[in-house]
């Protein structure tokens, strides 16, 4: 819907230049370069004049929108891919987890139980419609700045309001969500992100302590190959000590 | 290209006044691509880009949708056991958001009533000012009137009387501080042992029991045992609503290792019953069959823990001491076969149950107040412990029985400071000479100061009152007009004595029977340690200002000693310098947490006893290596008895609870709800809480419904031989057929008017499980 949008926008800029080319040419006729021979193009032939002003409108209108174009959708696209999040070290440790089946954060059951399965990042935290997505777009570009002039520390956290509406959306109709009390009472706050799923529900992502760089956990969550060994979910595991 | 072609190239356009702006641009593009011109043109659209870029940066992080909370504290949860560390978040208005603390035991769960603690201070009805009787209502007085009354009427109740004739009522839900200061005061300053409190009611059968067993009070175990527990055996308890947090714990283990099995004892369907591998519902009061059964089943099928139990466990029969032997003789008469009528499990899942138990590499088992607000719940206890005995479920990682508390401070603030009629801080005995001595010592008061006989337990002390025999009472932080049993034949106590009530919020049942009440500070509004199921002890700090004229419970006790003239005996008058005297008192014990300071509470989560010294971690497992008590070498050492050995109990099943008859053919059972707690002086005036829950009523199965012919909602007289009520009946298949369900929290249905107050015969805690009732439809 989106990029809907937003194509249609850069198509409709598209044809109100192309008709501004088409009376300024009326306009100011290139007098000058009439004497140039016409150009043959092979199944017809142009004038000079013709030839330069479409070959002017492809280079500096048509070429740059189409490639402005194809970025923007790869660009809109791909942050919402997890990998794109992961691009940002500090992520890494949530990108770990995601897949780490010893986790018990609710990303990593959403992502593990197949709640989720694509753009994991991007499906929690973006709100719904265009202004969700604009949201979630503005809020990535105020993370990249402070990635990339590195006004950040670690461990990270977001200031930002996480809207609930995200969590709601998927779960907030269903006959197992509203069944449980708790729900039903605290369903205003909820709604209103002043009472917290998680409170309930457990934490999303590793903890804040986890994640500080020289804790115990930090190496093995900024290493996504070694927590995403599969783990023997039997009774007895490695990962309990002897008697 | 250089500037006299550019200069040609210019006059030539420039005399054509008609050339295209395209032209130009293409034939600027091909002539000319980086003229100075353009370059600044360039350097300015970046500039203005970048500054474009910066603006919009300053204005996202001016404008980015923010919690409310501007800065956040570490604390603990005000209601239940399972001392749940919260983060308070805090702005100018109060408090903004209270969240889980992911770096407490909870790993930052809470349930409902911990999430809505925002609006718990700012409840509405909140004491803030004192109050005295006159002439039959309550006025407005200033803390000097009311407490030079107080102190007046205890003074002359002390000298007309005696010490005996005073008497502290008090709450698992005050600080260790408070408490402690309390205990003191009473027994060692005014010299009666009358100090009891809503702990008889809800775990003094566990503190027997536990001591009865290893010698010392409080659980071996931890909740990190949770995470390492194949089977878990909870029994008379509803963690997935009362202790919510630990229940996802144990939901967490069975996510991650799926051959865990849960086993739910209960007779009711609880949502706990509900999310369980296997559900057992027992017919009231036959558990203690069940559980010897299983002991039978145990020693008959050979899966008992043979070295475990030849080199630290004893037997203790009614006679005294036996051995194999004499456990075996006594189980006898318990073969699954024998008691699977009464209890009303088949003899072949009473076996299942026992094998999974013994069978299991490491089983834990988790009780509340179905075992022990019963008239046999000290066996019931000492046989929980028994079972993981013979089987050597204990001391290991997820092996351990563990009975979880209902109170935040029941276990910190009432058994450890010993806080009970029958007590003295860190596990010794009023009734021990030698302990009472070193407590005379220790607290510097003369010797023969603190009396040889326990005072009245909570049930003797209410029977006092009503008898004129004790004259005044100071109640703190709990509301016994709702929560004893018996609750019509109490009341009149209440009226009969000069009764303080300290308290948080007005209008509790309590204290419509006060003389003076007395506006009290209720969780962040005062400082104070907790202590949880645990053994962990959590610093709450002072992030608020009490409303009004509202006092710590502190500050009243430390002004009515003063005006007692006991300032000699409590010395410490604040809550950091009580902590002080009671740290350094804990070193003269087996509970040493000397190496809990202030400064440490502050930084830690919380730390587990023992911890004796500043630089020890705590003690997640006792009587195991890791316990500082235990010496080197020894893998298991039951400190607590003389000969290091734990003691099973061979204490015989006996029909002691109430049996229900022609007259009352049904057994009431009461329990709590999720989201409210306890008598709901606090949830109940939280209006998401009190919106979205149901009130008091009482549930019943659909056959004993049709019987009755009573329809769902319908109204229905409850009868039994204490009182009567009347409220709505729901009928429902979650209660056994012949037993009816209710809660507590509601006072405008105060169930306790119908309930027993038969008790435990040791432990003095009433049976809140099993009176029996009957049922009419009204109307």
């Amino acid at each position: 819907m989106t990029f809907a949008i937003l194509v249609s926008m850069i198509g409709s800029g598209l044809v109100f230049l192309l008709f501004l080319g088409a009376y300024l040419v009326t306009r100011h006729p290139a007098r000058h370069w009439k004497h140039l021979p016409p150009i043959s193009l092979g199944v017809t032939t142009i004038s000079a004049v013709a030839f330069y002003k479409i070959t002017a409108l492809v280079s500096f209108t048509v070429l740059p929108v189409a490639t402005v174009s194809v970025a923007t959708y790869r660009l809109f696209e791909g942050a919402k891919e997890v990998q794109s999040c992961a691009s940002c070290h500090v992520m890494q440790p949530m990108v770990t987890d995601l897949s780490d089946p010893r986790s018990t954060t609710l990303a990593a059951r959403h992502v593990q139980n197949g709640w989720i399965s694509k753009a994991a990042c991007y499906r929690c935290h973006s709100g719904y419609g265009f202004n969700g997505t604009l949201a979630a777009k503005l809020e990535g570009y105020r993370h990249l700045v402070r990635y990339t002039t590195g006004t950040f520390e670690e461990p990270i956290a977001s200031r930002a309001l996480f809207d609930q509406a995200s969590c709601l959306h998927c779960h907030g109709e269903t006959p197992a969500f509203l069944g449980v009390n708790s729900h039903r009472i605290g369903m205003p706050q909820f709604a209103s992100n002043e009472l917290s799923c998680l409170n309930c529900h457990g934490l999303a992502h590793p903890t804040r302590k986890e994640r500080t760089p020289g804790s115990l956990r930090y190496a093995e969550l900024m290493a996504p190959n070694d927590a995403a060994k599969p783990v023997d979910r039997h009774v007895g595991t490695t990962e309990d000590a002897p008697r | 290209m250089t500037q006299d072609t550019h200069n040609d190239f210019d006059n030539e356009a420039s005399a054509d006044a008609e050339v295209t702006s395209s032209a130009r641009a293409l034939h600027d593009a091909i002539a000319d691509p980086i003229s100075r011109r353009d370059l600044l043109r360039a350097l300015t659209a970046l500039g203005f880009a970048s500054a474009s870029g910066g603006v919009l940066w300053g204005l996202l992080e001016a404008t980015i949708p923010r919690y409310p909370a501007q800065h956040w504290h570490k604390s603990v949860c005000r209601y239940c056991g399972t001392g749940c560390g919260v983060m308070v978040g805090m702005n100018e208005a109060g408090v903004a958001e209270v969240r889980g603390d992911p770096e407490a035991h909870n790993a930052g769960k809470l349930c409902i009533k911990g999430s809505l603690l925002p609006l718990l201070n700012k409840a509405p009805g909140r004491l803030k000012y004192p109050m005295v009787r006159k002439n039959g209502t309550l006025v407005r007085a200033s803390w000097e009137t009311a407490m030079n009354v107080v102190a007046a009427q205890f003074k002359e109740a002390i000298a007309q009387y005696g010490p005996n004739s005073v008497a502290y009522y008090g709450s698992g839900q005050l600080s260790i501080e408070e408490t402690y200061t309390a205990n003191k005061l009473f027994k060692a300053g005014i010299g009666t042992n009358n100090v009891d409190g809503n702990p008889r009611l809800c775990m003094s059968s566990a503190a027997v029991g536990y001591t009865k067993t290893f010698g010392k009070d409080e659980p071996a175990g931890c909740y990190e045992d949770i995470d390492h527990a194949d089977v878990f055996f909870i029994i008379g308890a509803n963690p997935a609503e009362c202790h919510q947090p630990l229940f996802e714990r144990i939901k967490t283990r069975k996510a991650s290792h799926p051959k865990t099995v849960i086993i739910c004892v209960d007779p009711r369907r609880t949502l706990t019953a509900e999310r369980s591998d296997l559900h057992l519902a027992p017919r009231p009061g036959s558990d203690l069959l069940l559980l010897w059964a299983m002991a039978h089943a145990i020693v008959e099928g050979k899966v008992f823990d043979e070295d475990f139990v030849r080199d630290h466990v004893a037997f203790q029969g009614p006679e005294g001491r036996v051995g194999w032997e004499g456990l075996c003789a006594f189980l006898a008469d318990y073969a699954p076969e024998k008691v699977q009528e009464r209890v009303g499990i088949p003899a072949a899942q009473i076996r299942n149950v026992a094998s999974l138990f013994a069978g299991s590499r490491a089983t834990m088992s988790l009780w509340t107040m179905g075992l022990n607000q019963r008239v046999d719940g000290v066996a019931l206890n000492t046989t929980m412990n028994a079972l993981h005995l013979i089987t050597g479920q204990i001391n290991k990682r997820g092996a351990t029985p563990m009975s979880l508390t209902g109170q935040a401070n029941a276990c910190g603030g009432v058994r450890d400071t010993g806080s009970l009629a029958h007590l003295l801080p860190h596990g010794r005995f009023v009734n021990n000479s030698q302990h009472r001595h070193e407590m005379e010592q220790l607290w510097g008061v003369p010797a023969g100061r603190i009396q040889p006989t326990p005072g009245l337990d909570a049930i003797h002390l209410f029977q006092a009152m009503n008898d004129g025999e004790v004259k005044c009472v100071l109640n703190m932080c709990t509301n016994p007009a709702q929560s004893m049993p018996n609750l019509d034949s109490y009341a009149k106590g209440m009226e009969r004595s000069f009764f303080v009530v300290v308290d948080a919020f007005e209008d509790t049942l309590s204290m419509r029977h006060a003389d003076v009440v007395l506006p009290a500070a209720l969780w962040i509004e005062k400082e104070g340690v907790f202590g949880q199921s645990e053994r962990r002890y959590q610093l709450v700090e002072k992030l608020l200002s009490p409303p009004g004229e509202a006092r710590s419970d502190l500050e009243i006790l430390i002004d009515l000693a003063e005006r007692l003239g006991l300032d000699d005996v409590v010395t410490a008058k604040t809550a950091p310098e009580v902590w002080e005297e009671y740290r350094e008192l804990s070193s003269h014990s087996k509970y040493d947490f000397s190496g809990m300071t202030r400064a440490r509470l502050r930084e830690h989560r919380g730390l587990q006893w023992p911890c004796p010294s500043e630089e020890h971690p705590g003690t997640a497992r006792r009587y195991m290596p890791g316990d500082p008590f235990v010496p080197a070498g020894k893998d298991h050492y039951f400190y607590g008895k003389p000969d290091g050995r734990a003691v099973v109990h061979l204490t015989p099943y006996e029909r002691r609870s109430e049996e229900p008859d022609d007259e009352y053919p049904l057994v009431l059972n009461t329990g709590r709800i999720l989201e409210q707690w306890h008598t709901g002086t606090m949830t109940d005036r939280i209006a998401p809480i009190r919106n979205g829950t149901p009130r008091g009523h009482f549930e019943m199965h659909g056959f004993d419904a049709r019987r009755l012919d009573i329809g769902d909602g319908d109204t229905v007289e409850v009868k039994s031989r204490y009182g009567r009520l009347e409220g709505p009946c729901r009928v429902t298949t979650n209660t056994l057929v012949g037993t009816v369900f209710a809660t507590f929290y509601d006072s405008e249905l105060p169930i306790n008017v119908l309930v027993t107050d038969r008790h435990d015969p040791v432990s003095k805690q009433p049976d809140f499980k099993t009176t029996a009732v009957s049922v009419r439809k009204l109307g």
